[in-house]
């Protein structure tokens, strides 16, 4: 009885948080919907017009804003997967000197606030004449990506038991090989889910592609959304509409990856 | 095929030292198992040879090749592990595959030797199976055909049965005894369990605290136990022991402890203090008959019927001694009853260091 109570109260109160969790996400796309000619309230629904979008894109500009943030985006994330896979490895199976220092500063990466580091970044791009380039969204963002990324897979790196490396060693495999063909395949959903994490981070950047970039055609998505909001401050169905445009990439990669996300979570939870 | 040495082979970790100079040789062929309790050393010795921890002093040869510094796939040394250690997201055959694929063998010289190992081990069926779906049985088979595909001069096995259950350890001890003496391949197979060391091993390495105490075949393991650990950890029920003062008198030796007389005739010279050591089998319920020493008195303190055999454990002065009874016994904790000891069975060991006291016939005294 009691159980079945529990159970009842589990439900109800995952349902509410699960309502508050999404009643902004169906608001903005009832509002993306909405007739732009009516002066219906955010949320409200009046039928189903799609026409917003097609207006939201050619106003906001936003295909070549989609287009640089998919640039920088497979970039940042393809590189720093391939990186943190690597470190994660060394960090988690590897003896070597300084091995733990090193992997403190790392973490540096994790815990110094981007804002700190946003200034210094500015004026070393300049220097280095990448200012206003893809490299200026994209190598800050590797940066900050593998540090999470080499402490992600460490931590999953060190519950795959000792033996069967070892056992991969006494085969004759080397390092390389016991990485990418035994390690790699039973990493899958901690490497998914660190693609999904990266991606949605990578994607949802602002302050970085705000101060680090200048012309038009470099801007990531989110920035060309925050212009896109300045202009239009008045038509809420267009700003709704272009604010589904700039979401829907993260929700469909993380539709596609959803069941290896939450196993890559869970167990990462559990072991890490 | 290969010998195996160890020459003064010592491992620091920090500053904790694990194995304390150990030197051994293993013959071409032989199957050694190296014994002990756990943090006995015994694992990391093993460990050594596989190239899986590096030798802090002391030299380690496969063969005639001195293999320190060599790397743990070249020592062409194949392991089985205590959890298995199977790829996970292989299947049965390419688990056995993987370190042939290393070797660079043919594709055809690769099959030949995995459906070999397949039939030999009746893993046939499983080849295309991963490992999460065998049992715990089937997976340390394709933990056993993952060595044995390689063909390699030594085998190397930790504790491989230690997760199986009782019935199927059996079954699988005489299934590797009988693997290594058809194939031949010299094994150094490390456990804790001293049954599986007596039933597997043509000779026993027993070690503690990272020494060698005694190296020598079953046989001379249980009937001449080089110290009172060996006496102690080898065998089951484990030897009983009782600490006593010599005296000698004429042609015996009186034997005085805490409430026990013996007089032993035809005892060699024996120090003033000694340890008696006694095997279950040389300790019977008395019978006048039967020329045992004694009768010593003593409580019965518990008693374990196997069935066909009894252990009896008997409180005397102050030791337990376990008193073996063929049959059943009609005793209950509490009895009191006398018991003998075969003469000829009685090992004798320092009192201060532990170490055997021998005479010119054996750990023993000579029988009359």
């Amino acid at each position: 009885m009691t159980q079945r109570r529990e159970q009842a109260m589990a439900t109800t109160i995952l349902g509410v948080f699960s309502l508050i969790a999404l009643l902004p996400i169906v608001g903005i796309v009832l509002t993306a919907l909405q007739d732009p000619d009516t002066l219906s309230g955010y949320g409200s629904f009046d039928g189903l017009h799609f026409d917003n979008f097609r207006r939201a894109w050619e106003d906001g500009n936003f295909g070549p804003y989609l287009r640089s943030s998919v640039i920088v985006v497979v970039t940042v994330v393809s590189i720093a997967t391939v990186l943190s896979i690597m470190s994660g490895y060394a960090f988690a199976l590897m003896r070597f000197r300084g091995a733990q220092v090193l992997f403190y500063v790392l973490l540096l990466g994790l815990m110094v606030p981007f804002e700190t580091l946003i200034v210094p970044l500015y004026y070393d791009f300049i220097d280095l004449g990448l200012y206003d380039t893809y490299w200026a969204l994209i190598l800050p963002q590797i940066g900050t990506s593998v540090a999470f990324g080499s402490f992600w897979m460490r931590a999953f790196f060190r519950t795959v038991p000792r033996s069967v490396i070892e056992a991969a060693r006494l085969d004759g495999a080397s390092s390389w090989l016991t990485l990418w063909r035994v390690l790699l395949p039973l990493a899958k959903p901690a490497v998914l889910t660190m693609v999904v994490l990266l991606f949605m981070w990578t994607w949802n950047e602002f302050l970085l592609a705000l101060v680090m970039v200048d012309t038009e055609e470099l801007r990531t998505a989110p920035l060309g959304l925050g212009f896109f909001v300045g202009r239009n401050t008045r038509d809420l169905t267009l700003l709704s509409a272009g604010a589904v445009i700039v979401a829907l990439p993260v929700v469909i990669v993380y539709a596609f990856l959803q069941r290896h996300f939450i196993r890559g979570m869970v167990s990462g939870a559990v072991k890490g | 095929m290969a010998s195996v040495s160890f020459k003064d082979v010592v491992k620091h970790f920090g500053g904790v030292t694990a194995v304390a100079g150990v030197s051994l040789e293993v013959t071409d062929g032989e199957f050694m198992v190296l014994v002990g309790p756990s943090g006995s050393g015994k694992t990391t010795a093993l460990r050594m040879l596989a190239g899986l921890e590096a030798v802090s002093e002391g030299e380690i040869r496969i063969g005639d090749r001195l293999v320190n510094k060599i790397a743990p796939g070249e020592r062409d040394v194949a392991m089985v592990f205590q959890d298995y250690a199977l790829y996970p997201q292989m299947t049965v055959y390419d688990n056995l595959a993987f370190g042939l694929r290393r070797r660079k063998l043919s594709k055809q010289e690769i099959d030949r030797r995995v459906t070999r190992a397949g039939e030999m081990l009746d893993i046939g069926a499983l080849l295309k199976r991963k490992p999460g779906q065998l049992s715990g049985g089937q997976a340390q088979r394709v933990a056993l055909g993952r060595a044995l595909v390689r063909d390699p001069q030594v085998f190397l096995m930790d504790e491989p049965l230690s997760n199986l259950d009782a019935k199927l350890r059996m079954q699988t001890r005489g299934e590797i005894k009988r693997l290594q003496h058809d194939i031949g391949t010299t094994t150094v197979y490390v456990t804790h369990d001293q049954v599986e060391a007596m039933t597997l091993g043509d000779r026993i390495a027993v070690m503690s605290d990272g020494a060698l105490e005694q190296v020598g075949t079953p046989e001379e393991l249980y009937d001449r136990p080089a110290n009172r650990f060996v006496g102690s950890f080898i065998g089951s029920p484990a030897m009983s022991f009782f600490e006593v003062a010599t005296q000698r008198d004429r042609d015996a030796v009186r034997l005085r402890g805490d409430g026990l007389e013996l007089s032993v005739p035809g005892a060699p010279e024996l120090p003033a203090e000694v340890t008696v050591g006694v095997r279950p089998e040389a300790a019977r319920v008395w019978r006048d008959d039967e020329g045992l020493l004694g009768p010593l008195r003593g409580r019965v303190e518990y008693v374990e019927a196997l069935g066909r055999e009894t252990f009896v454990g008997v409180e005397t002065g102050g030791a337990q001694i376990v008193v073996h009874h063929d049959g059943r016994a009609s005793l209950l904790p509490g009895d009191e009853i006398d018991f003998g000891l075969v003469q000829a069975d009685l090992r004798f060991f320092g009192t201060d260091d532990g170490l055997a006291l021998r005479s010119e016939n054996g750990a023993g005294p000579a029988p009359s």
